[in-house]
């Protein structure tokens, strides 16, 4: 018993972590980027040759992870979605375009096969009589600090208003004198990021391999269908939501169920309250 | 007789925002009102919740008698009220024809498949607004804004309304794009339509209506004919500034 | 768009050709020209809902397995003939589509693309362990009764249904239907403002490409005698039929055919240089540089050159 809330505690702190960034995007710009899960597999994959193939230390390997992701997500925005001009439909297919050209690279340079990545920190330790390796643990309390760091700047900085502003209305924004293309830029930037650290703990949790990127937009998807958008702690809590769900419906019922009740999660939302558990739009 | 339009104690908050504050208004058919107010006094606000692309938050909306709060904005176009958008909408890829099309079409698809188009009934509308023979074949993106206006115009009317709102119809137009919408106001006035309109503009507003309605702040402060209305103090320093 | 007499005459050569084309080719280029008439047939079929709308749907796969699944577990599990199998797999495939997919149409456009998504992936992992008596599991079904025998007959009974399927949709999008579907593409609540209920006209238009979707993959998995969830609930095979239809040209007919037949001819062509995945990474490259340049596809590409020398001569 204790194992399911601790495993689902774990969990729920990663799938909060992979959330955000993809929330973000959505909250901001208002735009699907189908490519999200790729930084993830980025991430994941630069950590996997820094650290295992390189040989450098575990540190270093996050840290080129996530510069690696920001520039993904700064490169993207400036050579996708700006010139596409906010065109919905054509940002969703552009982007879905070339999540699938950059798993083709990264088979191109890795190969086909799943790997399985060496833990960041190896080991096995009890918390409240339930046995977790120190992996999961490690990524969970690294999500959390994300995250908090995240909602503070958010709330607190200059930077992070506009970016409120601009997720509440833009027009309005605009007249405020907040550059709606910088705050894109930078909420770009750093959900390329978030995705990049996000996927190394991702990988370690699961496996390395040239279609992960699928898995994690589809939490992501469900968690701001469940959820709606406009409030981080929304995020946070539906992310537990699912992620509990997923833990026991692995230890209960099923393992190849896994994604099943998180689908049907995502249905239900849609018919009875469309804007999500804690949506702040009309849709 | 029946009221064309009927609001009795309309409110609408948003938040803590209240913008309409318990609006009450009848017009009778065939009649022209103008509803005129500073900026932010809720005036398109009052559109949107009649055309249900906003739900009161209370109050009745009745049409030719019948209360249509329930229903959804397609439906209260088919019932008979219809309006055009201060910035216009048209359908970016389909010519001046084909965008009347969409308004005369009915709301069946088997009707949709097994009839084809009434070419002439779209010429004829396209005409009447004041489109040349020229023009049909145009996008919207090869359109002046007086052009856009008199397609919004005519895709509202193909679909045959008893009650039309009209929202800031004379912004941004050049005087002799004013005079061409004024006079096909006019002709729809005298076959007998009729209007609530909202402009900025009231000198090109007065002709054309019978009579008026001055809201602020949600409120409607003064009814009555145009010139009484203008005349009106309250309504002046509304306008002056709420400073 | 105008018809002369020279339209009926191309096509009426094309298809002439078509038909004669196992005279002159090998058997290995008539199995790949097989695969693009389906493939023509499932980007139709997605074109016609997602392409005209905007309603970017991911669930097609999911469409054309049911399809698939259900007509190979009715004749092959339930020895059902084939003139039963097929029609049924047709409407189990509208109503799972129905069920499934009517909370999302209300939805915006991009809700409704990310529940979509979510279905399939939904499916992938449910046709795995849900009665795998009856759907083979992870492995699949094999031995299926097939409609032909040999390349040729393959040939012709994809190159039939192809046209006929081609031919179907595009009477129906030349109707206000067609028009209506573009509308809503452009600007949806314009569509509304014009008193038309949009939900009704998404959701003719999803079944109708549901229906085309079951016919398809009915016909597929009995021409391939096998099946298997790999194959269908894959993302690659949905961004194939994306791409054949967006590159090609999107709210017509033609263009999706036109970017089956180069999109395949593309991968056979890249097969012996880059086997496996990574020819994905070419061709999705130039899809997105394909489509960046000219959204509107190579349909449109072609009209405007045509335009262009048109003009050009009357000069």
């Amino acid at each position: 018993m204790m194992q399911i809330i601790v495993q689902g505690l774990l969990l729920s702190g990663l799938y909060a972590l992979i959330a955000v960034g993809f929330t973000l995007i959505f909250s901001v710009g208002r735009i699907l980027n189908l490519a999200y899960g790729a930084y993830l597999m980025i991430g994941g994959y630069v950590y996997f040759y820094i650290s295992q193939q390189l040989g450098l230390p575990v540190l270093a390997g996050v840290l080129l992870a996530a510069v690696v992701g920001c520039a993904a997500g700064l490169l993207k925005y400036q050579l996708l979605v700006r010139p596409l001009k906010g065109d919905h439909v054509a940002i969703e297919i552009s982007t879905l375009i070339l999540a699938v050209v950059l798993q083709a690279g990264i088979v191109l340079l890795f190969g086909d096969s799943a790997k399985v990545l060496l833990p960041i920190v190896p080991g096995v330790t009890q918390v409240a009589g339930a046995s977790v390796t120190y992996n999961i643990l490690a990524a969970s309390i690294a999500s959390w600090v994300i995250l908090i760091s995240l909602y503070l700047f958010i709330r607190k900085t200059h930077l992070g208003r506009a970016m409120q502003a601009v997720s509440m209305d833009k027009k309005g924004a605009a007249i405020s004198g907040v550059n709606a293309d910088r705050v894109n830029m930078i909420t770009w930037g750093i959900s390329g990021t978030l995705g990049a650290v996000a996927g190394v703990f991702f990988a370690s949790y699961t496996q390395l391999s040239p279609s992960m990127w699928v898995a994690p937009l589809i939490i992501a998807v469900a968690v701001v269908i469940v959820g709606g958008i406009g409030s981080i702690i929304g995020t946070l809590i539906v992310a537990h939501i699912i992620g509990f769900m997923e833990i026991i419906t692995v230890a209960v019922i099923a393992p190849e169920l896994r994604g099943v009740f998180t689908m049907l999660l995502i249905i239900g939302v849609l018919v009875i309250r469309p804007q999500g558990l804690f949506g702040r739009e009309e849709i | 007789m029946t009221h064309a339009l009927k609001i009795t104690n309309l409110v609408k908050r948003f938040g803590g925002l209240v913008a309409t504050n318990d609006l009450s208004f009848q017009i009778e058919p065939g009649q022209s009102v103008g509803l005129i107010g500073p900026n932010g006094a809720g005036k398109t606000t009052v559109f949107s919740q009649i055309m249900g692309e906003h739900r009161q938050t209370s109050g009745n909306i009745h049409l030719f008698g019948q209360e249509i709060s329930a229903l959804s904005t397609p439906a209260r176009i088919r019932h008979g009220v219809s309006r055009t958008y201060q910035v216009p909408r048209p359908f970016g890829e389909l010519n001046v024809l084909e965008n009347i099309r969409v308004g005369f079409m009915p709301d069946s698809i088997w009707q949709m498949i097994t009839r084809g188009p009434n070419r002439d009934k779209e010429v004829e509308l396209a005409l009447s607004v004041g489109f040349s023979e020229n023009d049909l074949l145009r996008t919207p993106d090869e359109l002046s804004m007086g052009d856009l206006r008199k397609l919004e115009m005519a895709r509202t009317m193909a679909t045959a309304p008893r009650v039309m709102l009209l929202d800031e119809v004379f912004a941004g137009l050049t005087v002799g794009e004013i005079a061409q919408i004024a006079s096909l106001i006019q002709q729809m006035r005298r076959d007998g339509m009729t209007f609530l309109m909202v402009s900025h503009d009231l000198k090109a507003l007065e002709p054309l209506v019978d009579t008026a309605i001055a809201i602020t702040y949600g409120s409607k402060i003064a009814e009555g004919p145009f010139s009484d209305v203008m005349a009106d103090p309250d309504v002046r320093s509304s306008y002056l500034g709420a400073a | 768009m105008g018809l002369r007499w020279y339209n009926f005459a191309l096509w009426a050569a094309f298809i002439g050709g078509m038909f004669l084309l196992p005279e002159f080719v090998s058997k290995g280029t008539l199995r790949t020209i097989i695969f693009a008439n389906f493939l023509a047939i499932f980007a139709i079929s997605w074109d016609v809902l997602s392409g005209r709308t905007g309603y970017i749907s991911f669930g097609h796969p999911f469409l054309i397995g049911i399809g698939a699944y259900t007509t190979a577990i009715l004749s092959k599990r339930f020895d059902l003939p084939l003139e039963y199998s097929i029609p049924i797999a047709v409407i189990v495939t509208m109503i799972a589509g129905f069920i499934v997919f009517l909370p999302a149409l209300r939805l915006k456009g991009s809700y409704f693309a990310l529940v979509t998504l979510a279905f399939m992936e939904l499916m992938y992992q449910l046709v795995q362990v849900f009665r795998p008596d009856l759907t083979g599991g992870t492995r699949g079904i094999s031995g299926i009764q097939t409609l032909t025998r040999g390349a040729a007959n393959g040939y012709y009974m994809s190159l039939s249904l192809m046209l006929a399927v081609a031919l179907s949709m595009w009477l129906l999008m030349r109707t206000r239907v067609g028009t209506a579907l573009s509308a809503i593409g452009m600007n949806e609540e314009s569509v509304s403002g014009s008193g038309l209920n949009t939900t009704k006209l998404k959701l003719f238009a999803f079944l109708t490409s549901a229906f085309v979707a079951g016919l398809g993959g009915a016909f597929y998995v009995h021409y391939l005698g096998s099946i298997a969830p790999r194959a269908l609930f894959d993302i690659n095979f949905l961004f194939t039929i994306i791409v054949a239809a967006l590159i090609g040209g999107s709210s017509t007919i033609v263009g999706p055919m036109i970017g089956a037949f180069f999109l395949t001819f593309l991968l056979e062509y890249l097969r012996p240089y880059l086997p496996g995945a990574e020819r994905y990474f070419i061709y999705g490259g130039i899809a997105l540089l394909l489509y960046m340049y000219q959204p509107k596809g190579m349909y449109e590409i072609f009209m405007q050159g045509w335009a262009k020398l048109r003009s050009g001569r009357a000069a």
